[in-house]
């Protein structure tokens, strides 16, 4: 079984539970997924990764490695869903179409804080998952969240801006994915 | 009311008033064009404005101006820029053929005959082009309703309201196919002009295109409706899972933990950290690893120089050599002279000369001393001589030891 030469440097990314998206404005990285999107290379690397216990799983437009059994404690990870419910709350709105490919910097989230009471609201909301005080503090920190787990990416460093990764679109299925049963929904407020 | 008499009145106070037409037309979307904006544009001439408003150029509302419906049409229609897509339009020229076919049919003399062919043939050209440019409108209108309408509800509604349309155009080129293949097939081949032949096949080929053009609309519509669809889906989803959390019941309304304990995606671990060791025969063997050793082991090098305590010299006092004399008393020779005498131990102690002298509790202790050690050579008596203030027995040498 001959995988690619690649293999090393995916697994290095994709172990420490990072995505490899197509959209990523790193050359390599979107070479990357280039070549795990390759039909054959994908077999490949799945049955290879399956024998050290990970799971090469295909998303849209993501890669991303599952286990084929739990590791972590339920606890931990209904707290990160939580997290990142508020997160993507937050950052859905301050735009609806907050989602793959859409590009934005801190300072514009931070203009609007201004005059978008809801959006300051739900940013000091955002404290407890920061153990920041000041907003511009708690922004940078779950971006730098975000951008650690590979959901973002700085495309330009000089004005700041971010991009959204094909990779945010797992959030989101995931969101999509809980069941709220129709007797709860309806007592929701609109 | 006054009108333009002449097309060159028309097209002179149109070229006049050039500045101010085409200001307002750039701001046509913004419908308050204050008076006041316009008139310095007319170089401050209110007559000028009056003799527009006066031929139902422009129409004034209050304070404000804005350019009349039918100008605002035909500008837009020419510069190709209306966003209104108007299929009345398309539907009155139709009919507007069908009634010619049917005045052609009737009228008997040949030179209205062919005045009616003539605006039968100009209005099937004309069909063409209308189509058409509502096609290219409508793609241009849901490329921007898609990309630029803020509002999700509204965009929806806009999409939803394009695709309609869409429909509309397609049906009236259906009609159109119809009726210059099937209805009024009469008309068309008695009809015999070389010009009418061209424009049909003219209008096929455009309403052709039209219809290819459409079908791409279509597929665009649905990604749209979809994505805003998924989009919106996202963000609804979101709020009620939000509220859910906020009233600390979405663990025990919700599926969440089941969806969360299935997901066993590893995003979810903290960070590996492998700290693999190195290998040695790498390191003993490897000239790199080596050097790397090397400029380590010189990075890591103390700058800090340690002190070493030093002791003080040792003086020469301590070194010399100090003689110290000390008599001691030989009792083996006491002994064997108090042996020879015949006096008892104490007098003989008391009195007997020894190397230095000796005090009388020095002198007391040899005494003991002497009984202890040679006990067995001496003769203890039951008697006692008293001396100062202590009491001795009296000891003589054991005549047979």
């Amino acid at each position: 079984m001959n995988v690619p030469e690649q293999t090393a440097e995916i697994f290095k990314i994709l172990s420490k539970g990072q995505f490899i998206s197509s959209n990523s404005s790193d050359d390599n990285l979107r070479f990357l997924y280039n070549v795990i999107d390759d039909e054959q290379n994908f077999e490949l690397l799945h049955t290879f990764f399956r024998n050290i216990n990970f799971v090469l799983e295909k998303g849209s437009e993501y890669f991303y490695f599952s286990r084929p059994e739990t590791k972590v404690e339920l606890e931990k990870k209904l707290d990160r869903a939580y997290e990142w419910i508020d997160i993507i709350d937050f950052l859905k709105t301050f735009d609806n179409s907050f989602g793959s490919g859409f590009r934005f910097s801190p300072s514009d989230i931070l203009v609007r804080i201004k005059t978008d009471a809801e959006l300051e609201t739900k940013l000091d909301g955002l404290k407890k998952h920061t153990d920041k005080v000041k907003h511009q503090d708690i922004l940078d920190k779950i971006l730098k969240k975000l951008k650690d787990d590979t959901f973002i990416e700085l495309e330009n460093d000089i004005t700041h801006q971010y991009k959204v990764l094909a990779s945010f679109s797992y959030l989101e299925q995931m969101i999509l994915t809980i069941n709220i049963p129709d007797d709860v929904r309806n007592e929701i407020p609109e | 009311m006054n009108t333009f008499s002449s097309i060159k009145e028309l097209v002179s106070a149109l070229y006049r008033e050039e500045k101010l037409l085409s200001e307002m037309f750039k701001k046509r979307k913004t419908t308050d064009y204050k008076y006041d904006y316009a008139l310095e544009l007319v170089e401050n001439n209110d007559s000028k404005i009056q003799y527009l408003l006066d031929r139902s150029v422009l129409r004034s509302n209050g304070n404000t101006l804005e350019l009349d419906d039918l100008y605002l049409r035909f500008f837009e229609q020419i510069l190709e820029a209306n966003e209104e897509i108007n299929i009345s339009y398309i539907n009155e020229n139709l009919e507007k053929v069908t009634q010619n076919i049917d005045y052609y049919f009737n009228e008997q003399n040949e030179v209205r005959k062919y005045n009616y062919l003539k605006i039968i043939k100009h209005t099937l050209r004309k069909i063409g082009i209308i189509t058409l440019r509502n096609v290219v409108d409508l793609k241009r209108n849901i490329d921007n309703t898609f990309k630029s309408e803020p509002n999700y509800k509204n965009k929806r509604a806009k999409l939803k309201h394009l695709d309609n349309k869409r429909k509309d155009i397609i049906e009236l080129i259906e009609q159109t196919e119809h009726l210059v293949n099937e209805d009024d097939i009469t008309f068309f081949k008695t009809a015999t002009d070389e010009e009418l032949n061209r424009i049909i096949v003219q209008l096929k080929l455009q309403l052709q295109k039209c219809t290819h053009n459409l079908i791409e609309i279509e597929r665009q519509i649905i990604d749209f409706l979809n994505q805003i669809q998924q989009q919106s889906g996202v963000v609804e989803k979101l709020r009620q899972l939000k509220f859910l959390k906020d009233q600390f019941t979405l663990e025990t309304v919700t599926d969440i933990k089941h969806v969360i304990a299935r997901n066993n995606s590893v995003t979810f671990e903290p960070n590996p950290s492998y700290s693999i060791k190195l290998s040695l025969d790498h390191l003993q063997t490897d000239q790199e690893a080596f050097e790397s050793i090397q400029k380590i082991a010189h990075r890591k090098k103390s700058r800090i120089v340690h002190k070493q305590p030093v002791a003080d010299k040792i003086s020469d006092e301590y070194l010399e050599t100090q003689i110290e004399e000390e008599a001691q008393i030989n009792l083996e020779e006491a002994k064997n002279s108090f042996l020879a005498g015949s006096r008892d131990l104490f007098d003989f102690v008391i009195n007997y000369t020894f190397p230095k002298e000796l005090s009388f509790d020095d002198r007391v202790t040899i005494y003991c001393q002497m009984v202890s050690e040679f006990e067995h050579l001496f003769e203890i008596t039951g008697q006692y001589v008293e001396h100062e203030d202590i009491s001795c027995a009296l000891i003589y040498p054991n005549p047979t030891p």
